[in-house]
């Protein structure tokens, strides 16, 4: 493999590199707060307070109160909870809960194993764009429905759903809503007093802060049970000694965000569309999702007559996402792409090309001529015909 | 945790695929299975294959084994096509189990060069 100075990254959906300001801020935390945040002595007080601060700068990214949070390992755990710890809590109501077909497995895989369990789930399915529509998901909806869960921002093409309108169904049938804004947070503008949202799952490696740490949003009036027991930590929800370094990481990643989200969504809106023309030009190439109004870090195309895991060996030293798990571990063709209507020949050859910060216009070019030249490639060696 | 499916051989072949192409007017046998399209091409003179060429719409592990395959049986007599061996190829190249279906398609790619050649021979 490539050195990872060779390397042109183009996977910040999958993850982000920390931060300089958000490293030092850990740094600073490591040396100067290792003690328990729960011990009632000064060393203890002092963790909390840094945990604390970690809170009030989440909030301000997302407009909410501090008090609302509860810090977990990331938005796998957030999703676990907030979705099984619902449907627990309220399975004496009704059993019923609503999804989509391209939900992250974090989700997905939730619902698969409560529907073993009794649960009676709706998959809905979203338009050629991703899009869900309100009618399609009103008729969903049942007396006995009692938690809908929606992403807000896809992982694999950017379509941002409705959330806000979704939501406001959602609260006038007093049915309990969870989000996934595991690709929303830090990236775009979220405001949680605004929106009509019960739970919302967010983790600090998407929005340039440290892995293994997370947040889960419960407004207030929510209740979920715990998925663990063993201790009175963060009201018995989620005990457990808190991860001080992590969640002061978290903090500092959101109060980043914040200064600068306006920015980094004019910068990324400017490379996709370098990307866009670029790629467009090349023959049989197609968009996978919303070609305007998605999150503009996230660009998927799938192209005609290539096959997907050569096209990923062919691209390096471009490190980007495949539709295609086509390897030794797995063969199946990207759900998410399915669930739109692609064919399982144009779901194996989609490259989710994903941008950030540290992202140049020469990235992009350079993204650009491998692309192109891994295509023409591929297809010179094709068979013509099948004959 | 997620070390490189392919061996440094893979690589190297995936990266320079010499033979490559078509040979218009040459003798080609084609097969079509577990998501693999392949053609083998030989321009035949005197029973050797003095060329080889491969097309393939297929994953790396069956393109860079094309490769090989093209390599090895170029210049050398039609008959010696039924030296080829499957496992050989899978043990040099590193690939692997999950995937001996696919290198079984070039095994049939093989047969069906080594019977065209035969049938053009016979005509």
């Amino acid at each position: 493999m490539s050195a990872a100075n060779e390397w042109l990254y183009l996977d910040y959906a999958a993850t982000t590199p920390l931060d300089p300001n958000v490293a030092e801020r850990m740094r600073e935390v490591r040396q100067t707060s290792f003690a328990n945040p729960a011990s009632n002595h000064a060393a203890g007080r002092l963790s909390a307070t840094v945990v604390d601060q970690a809170g009030v700068q989440l909030a301000e990214l997302l407009n909410t109160d501090p008090g609302r949070f509860l810090w977990t390992s990331g938005a796998t755990e957030s999703n676990n909870l907030a979705i099984t710890g619902v449907a627990k809590q309220r399975s004496h109501l009704g059993r019923h809960l609503v999804t989509m077909r391209t939900e992250h497995k974090a989700v997905v895989d939730v619902f698969r194993a409560l529907e073993k369990q009794g649960f009676d789930v709706s998959w809905l399915l979203p338009d050629a764009d991703g899009q869900l529509s309100v009618e399609q998901f009103e008729a969903a909806l049942r007396d006995d429905t009692q938690l809908v869960s929606i992403m807000h921002v896809n992982n694999e093409t950017g379509c941002f759903q409705d959330i806000a309108t979704l939501g406001g169904i959602c609260r006038t049938r007093g049915i309990t809503f969870h989000v996934d804004g595991a690709q929303a947070a830090g990236k775009v503008p979220v405001d949680l007093e605004a929106l009509p949202v019960d739970l919302y799952s967010m983790t600090a490696h998407k929005f340039y802060g440290p892995k293994g740490v997370g947040a889960l949003y419960i407004a207030d009036g929510t209740v979920i049970e715990p998925l663990m027991f063993g201790g009175g930590q963060q009201r018995r929800l989620r005990p457990g000694t808190l991860a001080v370094e992590l969640i002061a990481g978290l903090g500092a990643a959101a109060a980043e965000s914040a200064s600068r989200l306006e920015t980094d969504l004019l910068h990324l809106t400017a490379l996709k569309q370098q990307l866009l023309l670029g790629i467009e030009t090349i023959e049989g190439v197609c968009v996978n999702g919303p070609k305007s109004g998605a999150y503009p870090g996230i660009l998927n195309v799938s192209v005609a007559d290539i096959e997907g895991e050569s096209l990923l060996l062919a691209l390096e030293p471009l490190c980007v996402a495949t539709g295609s798990a086509c390897n030794s571990q797995s063969q199946e063709p990207s759900y998410v792409l399915r669930a739109l209507g692609r064919s399982d020949m144009e779901a194996q050859s989609a490259v989710r090309f994903s941008l950030g910060r540290p992202t140049s216009k020469a990235d992009i070019a350079r993204a650009i001529d491998l692309y192109r030249a891994a295509v023409v490639k591929l297809r010179s060696i094709a068979p013509g015909h099948t004959t | 945790m997620n070390s490189d499916p392919y061996s440094l051989k893979v690589r190297k072949l995936f990266a320079n695929t010499a033979h490559a192409g078509d040979i218009p007017g040459g003798v080609s046998g084609f097969y079509e299975d577990q998501g693999v399209r392949l053609r083998l091409s030989a321009s035949v003179t005197d029973g050797a294959m003095t060329a080889l060429r491969f097309q393939a719409w297929a994953c790396p592990h069956v393109i860079a084994a094309a490769e090989m395959v093209c390599s090895l049986f170029e210049g050398r007599p039609v008959a010696d096509l039924e030296l080829f061996n499957t496992a050989q190829i899978m043990d040099d190249l590193g690939i692997p189990v999950e995937k001996t279906g696919r290198i079984l398609v070039l095994e049939d790619t093989v047969r069906s060069l080594g019977q065209a050649i035969q049938d053009r021979t016979d005509h």
